[in-house]
């Protein structure tokens, strides 16, 4: 097998899980906000990839590919919600948008 | 399998559901007539079935017909079953013959009632109940029916429901009632457990092991007929049901329902007769009923209760008949009784109803020229009541009594219980008759019925006067139906079924009428002397007044044994331990919920950032004892 072994994958898997955790965590504008989740995601795909490529089967490139689709889909509602925001007039952070404090 | 068994049957209960589902789009006379309808071709039916059984030789008279399997339990199977015998078709004729002219009677009675329709929906729902009873194939039917019958005399009871002393009324009889059906339930049972099913024919004819249990199932059966029937002790319910209607009175707590109880021992007679102590209980219980409920009778001044405890007193001899095995005697006096206990009752009715409802026969006096017709009537059903020829309660009353003579030294005591009873009857049948329609009209009395207007107008509508008439009739020659020793086709009739266990000699026959006759005679003359011609006023003992206007006491003493407990034990618990532990403890429960709540929403800043942390927070937890537990 060519290529890196499968610690580098992880590693750059690892940190860019983290920078979008932190992203969600740190940043307030909402657009951000999704962005990092998408980094999220794809740290999350990369692992998969490279376990799937470690052990040479085919489900952990299957699974990415789903959870491609589903951080699409994703993609389009959380954009539609920013947008309906920005319709309203309201800021665009997300420490305004507490209405559903109990 | 007899079709017009079924139609009977059915017929009346589509009266109730029609009228129920017609509501309001049926006119209120229209109900009425509907419910006369239906019953009538029960009646109908209940002759064809008759002629049928005719045709058949006497031992193949037996004809169980199962709709469909009702109720299956492991080996047990029980059918919606029914049963046409010599016996059935007997009570299916008078149910369904004296329960038409009562319906009819109902319609010129209850005219104008506001809730005329519901009225006759239950006077059908009850006529279908009771031919349930008489027909059913298996003693789980004739429960059902014994229960339906106990609902549609509540519902009747309490018919007038904004009245509470009829809705008290109403939930004693259910409530008294309700003992005697556990008892039935207990002893069936014990009877399914002994003999694997509750069929008839399987039932009367396997012997059942073990004195104690046979005993058991015949008390528990007698616990439900001496409640069902009004016999002591059991008895208290029966004067109080007088608050519903009269035409319910005549029908269900005169004519049929109550003596459902002599027809459910002559029926099962094959089990009583394995426990012969407990029909010799039944007999001992008929015996002081009459007597006790004659001298009640007494006294008491509403005019529909003194006929209430004479019929007590008359199912008294059914009892003490049915008791000494002299099963066609029972229930020929079940025939004549109902003939003349609804006569009186409706008789009594024409005069409540040409005074404005008013039961007090103290306000009454000097009818007889008022209302000839009620009166004739009315006497004629006094006349039987005291058992006097050749009037329907002589023939069948006689017979009782010389029955009686042929069962022993018991049957001789029971003999002499039953000869005081013929003397009380006349006695306060006549006083309830003198009081009521001679000597003259009071004041009350002329203000309701003005010398002006019609005889025929005061005395009630023709559908009123007509059954009347109609029973009447059916007093004086329904008697002729059985002559003792010369002419039994009664008798001859129910032997497939029940052959009675006494026989009475030509002798013994001879001395019990002369003496009844003599004793209701002396009955008659007794109250002709105090009541008619006033020429001695009654004696006033007054520990004795006080005992009978009180009924022996019995209302107290339930209320002191039961009553009065229960309450005190439901009070205390609801002090003691409904309000502290139940009610607290459910307080509690509410608030700890609350507070739980308040402080858990603590946690919803609505702010996503912490979500987030705190979901990587948990998994952080999660994943160090996931790590650590392996």
């Amino acid at each position: 097998m060519k290529g890196p072994d499968v610690v580098w994958y992880l590693c750059v898997a690892g940190f860019l899980f983290s920078t979008g955790a932190l992203g969600v965590l740190i940043r307030r504008s909402p657009l951000i906000v999704l962005l990092s989740l998408e980094i999220m995601l794809n740290g999350a795909n990369l692992a998969l990839i490279a376990f799937s490529r470690h052990f040479a089967q085919g489900d952990g490139q299957i699974f990415a590919l789903t959870v491609m689709a589903v951080a699409a889909s994703e993609v389009v509602v959380g954009l539609g919600l920013i947008v309906a925001i920005a319709r309203q007039k309201l800021d665009l952070d997300v420490d305004k948008l507490s209405t559903l404090r109990g | 399998m007899i079709p017009a068994a079924w139609i009977c049957l059915l017929s009346p209960l589509a009266a109730t559901l029609l009228i129920t589902l017609g509501w309001n789009r049926l006119s209120r006379r229209g109900a009425g007539y509907l419910a006369t309808l239906s019953v009538a071709v029960s009646f109908v039916a209940a002759i064809v079935a008759f002629a049928a059984l005719l045709g058949d030789s006497p031992n193949e008279r037996y004809h169980p017909s199962t709709l469909w399997s009702w109720l299956t339990a492991g080996q047990l199977d029980f059918g919606l079953r029914i049963v046409v015998d010599p016996l059935s078709v007997f009570m299916m004729l008078v149910v369904s013959g004296v329960g038409m002219l009562i319906v009819l009677y109902s319609i010129g009675y209850m005219d104008g009632d506001d809730e005329e329709r519901r009225y006759f929906a239950y006077m059908a729902l009850f006529v279908f109940s009771m031919l349930l009873l008489v027909q059913a194939g298996n003693l789980l039917i004739l429960l059902v029916g014994w229960g339906l019958v106990g609902l549609s005399s509540y519902l009747l009871i309490g018919f007038w429901h904004d009245r509470p002393s009829a809705v008290a009324a109403a939930k004693k009889a259910f409530v008294i009632n309700a003992i005697g059906d556990a008892t039935f339930a207990l002893a069936l049972f014990l009877l399914i457990q002994r003999t694997g099913s509750l069929n008839f024919e399987v039932v009367f004819t396997q012997s059942i092991h073990g004195s104690w249990a046979i005993n058991l199932i015949a008390l528990g059966l007698l616990g439900g007929a001496v409640a069902k029937s009004a016999q002591l002790p059991l008895h208290t319910w029966l004067p109080d049901a007088m608050e519903g209607p009269t035409p319910v009175s005549a029908l269900i707590h005169a004519a049929t329902m109550v003596t459902a109880g002599v027809y459910l021992i002559v029926r099962t007679g094959s089990l009583f007769e394995q426990a012969p102590k407990v029909l010799e209980l039944a007999a001992g219980l008929g015996a002081i009923t009459i007597v006790m409920a004659g001298l009640i009778a007494l006294v008491q001044v509403d005019i529909k209760r003194v006929i209430a405890y004479s019929t007590m007193s008359q199912i008294g001899y059914m009892f003490l008949a049915a008791g000494l095995g002299a099963y066609p005697n029972a229930m020929f006096h079940l025939m004549t009784h109902a003939f003349f206990k609804a006569l009186l009752f409706m008789a009594a009715g024409l005069v409540i109803h040409a005074l404005a409802g008013e039961q007090d026969m103290r306000k009454m006096g000097g009818l007889n020229r008022l209302l000839p017709f009620t009166y004739v009537c009315f006497a004629i059903g006094a006349l039987s009541l005291a058992g006097i020829p050749p009037f329907a309660g002589f023939f069948s009353k006689d017979s009782i009594l010389a029955a009686a003579l042929d069962g022993g030294w018991y049957g001789e005591l029971l003999w002499v219980a039953g000869m005081v009873g013929t003397f009380l009857t006349g006695l306060y049948a006549f006083r309830m008759l003198f009081i009521v329609f001679w000597g003259e009209p009071s004041g009350f009395v002329r203000e309701h019925l003005m010398p002006g207007s019609h005889a025929h107008a005061r005395e009630g509508p023709l559908s009123m006067t007509s059954t009347v008439g109609t029973l009447a009739v059916l007093t004086v020659i329904g008697g002729f139906l059985q002559f003792a020793n010369v002419w039994t086709p009664l008798t001859t009739w129910l032997d497939p079924v029940a052959r009675p266990l006494v026989e009475a000699s030509g002798t013994q026959e001879a001395v019990s009428s002369i003496l009844a006759v003599a004793l209701g005679a002396a009955g008659i003359g007794i109250a002709w002397w105090i009541y008619g011609s006033r020429k001695a006023a009654a004696p006033r003992i007054a520990w004795a007044q006080n005992l009978l206007e009180h009924k022996f006491y019995f209302d107290e003493a339930y209320d002191f044994a039961f009553y009065r407990p229960a309450v005190f034990l439901a009070t205390g618990l609801s002090r003691w331990i409904e309000r502290p532990l139940v009610f607290g403890s459910v307080r509690e429960l509410v608030q700890g919920v609350g507070l739980l709540g308040r402080d858990t929403s603590r946690l919803q800043t609505g702010l996503v950032r912490t979500y987030v942390l705190l979901i990587a927070a948990s998994i952080a937890v999660l994943t160090v004892v996931f790590v650590a537990v392996r």
